[in-house]
């Protein structure tokens, strides 16, 4: 250039380039540069509000309601005079709303010690990608049990008949088809069977699920219970496992399961699990989870 | 130098001529309607971002398949998880069009015409011919457009199981309603 090109002609003819972003562009890479980076929430980490026996990150979105009715026969060890277990069953129902897409309520009954529970789920953060990028998802489950039963005779009040839980659900969804979530447990019973059982239980549940396809998922649960005494326990506890499967058509979830655990409840599978999968202790089971919408068009 | 400013003149106002060419909504509404006598199966976006460039009669349609809404949460998640796919990868994330309007239509007026519009679309990764029945009405200030057009989802390897194919609709009738404004850049 040095002196034949006048500088600002050079100069305007780069604020030309600079104004006319258009000039030469096709609405392919218009459509490129409109596209602005959007934040994609992740959905479905699990089937199902329940892993197997515990709860799930998920929960119902705004309006919606889910029934459930879950089932376990009895164990697998109790002998064929008792058709393998198949001659015994307890069952827990339940309704669970969700308020807001992050908070849910649900009400529940069981049959085994004749439980009624209430808990809430309160949704803390989600997990995304995109523009807002957190690889993780956490929840917050509160839930109190009440023990309607009359077989203790040392349940007197209606205070000795309560157990609160606590749990933090941490989640991630790795990829489309494998989640995992880890459950740190904090568990109060006011009232416990001996002298040495301890009031306040802590445990971590760690769960999983592998889609099989699209509609089929392998799921597994375990909940390792820390007892510090368990040698001088007159009761053998067992760390409840669970593995199932999650079949899903429409508006239903079928869950069928695997377990040593009888109860439905966190206090009763993380509390109370006596038998034991080493010795035949495992239960057959399953959950059915209907949707029900309340959304106005 | 007076011939070259006069060039670079001519050329500003040129490209100034040719945005005035391009038309643009990043809120177009489209809803899908699949429903059956069994199910009411409709959702709807109004994240649709469509360009028209009237000197091809050019048009371009995108939009997240995760923006749909429907009434019920379970069935917008099964539409994302079983059906479309939407996270499996970025090319499933969003459904495209591309096309041109077949029918002249003169942008000059204000009068609305029925026109037809045809091109390619693209959904879970499979790209097909469609024809879409548009009205469009120009006008000063912006062109008005509702489009409709149906396809079937198995031509989008998009597969139904057995156990539900009598709740999905065999054809799904797809809607679109957009009001452009003069591109700004």
């Amino acid at each position: 250039m040095r002196g034949k090109f006048p500088t600002f002609i050079f100069v305007f003819g780069l604020m030309l380039i600079a104004a006319c972003p258009l000039f030469g562009q096709d609405l392919d890479s218009l459509m490129a540069k409109e596209a602005k980076p959007v934040t994609i929430y992740t959905s479905a980490t699990f089937k199902s509000t329940r892993i197997g026996n515990g709860h799930s990150i998920e929960q119902m979105k705004t309006n919606q309601l889910e029934f459930r009715i879950s089932h376990r026969f009895g164990d697998l060890n109790s002998g064929g005079y008792n058709l393998y277990g198949l001659d015994y069953g307890t069952i827990h129902l339940s309704l669970e709303y969700g308020v807001t897409d992050w908070l849910e309520f649900g009400i529940g009954r069981s049959t085994y010690e004749k439980t009624i529970d209430g808990f809430a789920k309160i949704k803390l953060l989600r997990q995304s990608s995109g523009e807002k990028n957190r690889p993780f998802q956490l929840s917050y489950l509160f839930s109190d049990e009440y023990i309607s039963s009359t077989a203790d005779p040392l349940m007197t009040n209606t205070y000795s008949r309560m157990t609160y839980v606590q749990q933090i659900l941490l989640a991630r969804k790795f990829n489309e088809k494998f989640s995992l979530q880890l459950t740190p447990t904090y568990l109060h019973r006011n009232l416990v069977a001996t002298e040495l059982d301890k009031n306040d239980l802590f445990a971590m549940g760690v769960g999983g699920r592998y889609k099989l396809s699209n509609r089929i998922a392998l799921n597994a649960e375990y909940y390792y219970v820390y007892r510090a005494n368990a040698s001088v326990l007159p009761v053998t506890y067992y760390n409840p496992l669970t593995v199932g499967i999650d079949i899903e058509t429409g508006g239903h979830v079928f869950q069928i399961l695997l377990s040593n655990a009888q109860a439905m409840r966190e206090g009763g599978f993380i509390g109370n699990t006596t038998s034991s999968w080493g010795k035949g202790g495992i239960c057959l089971g399953f959950n059915i989870s209907r949707v029900f919408t309340f959304n106005k068009k | 130098m007076k011939k070259i400013l006069m060039i670079i003149l001519v050329g500003l106002f040129g490209t100034a001529l040719k945005a005035q060419n391009i038309y643009f909504t990043k809120d177009a509404k489209i809803n899908f309607n699949s429903s059956t006598p069994l199910e009411d199966i409709v959702a709807e976006t109004n994240q649709g971002t469509t360009f028209i460039d009237l000197s091809k009669n050019e048009v371009k349609f995108s939009v997240l398949t995760t923006s749909f809404k429907f009434r019920r949460a379970l069935m917008e998640e099964h539409f994302n998880e079983n059906y479309m796919e939407s996270s499996k990868n970025k090319e499933f994330a969003k459904a495209k069009f591309s096309g041109t309007i077949t029918t002249p239509v003169d942008w000059k007026s204000d009068k609305t015409v029925n026109a037809e519009v045809r091109g390619d679309f693209t959904m879970h990764g499979v790209t097909k011919q469609i024809t879409a029945q548009a009205k469009i009405t120009p006008g000063k200030a912006g062109i008005a457009a509702t489009a409709e057009f149906h396809i079937v989802p198995q031509d989008y390897n998009i597969a139904i199981p057995a156990a539900v194919s009598d709740k999905i609709a065999k054809e799904v009738t797809i809607k679109v309603e957009a009001n452009y404004a003069p591109y700004q850049h």
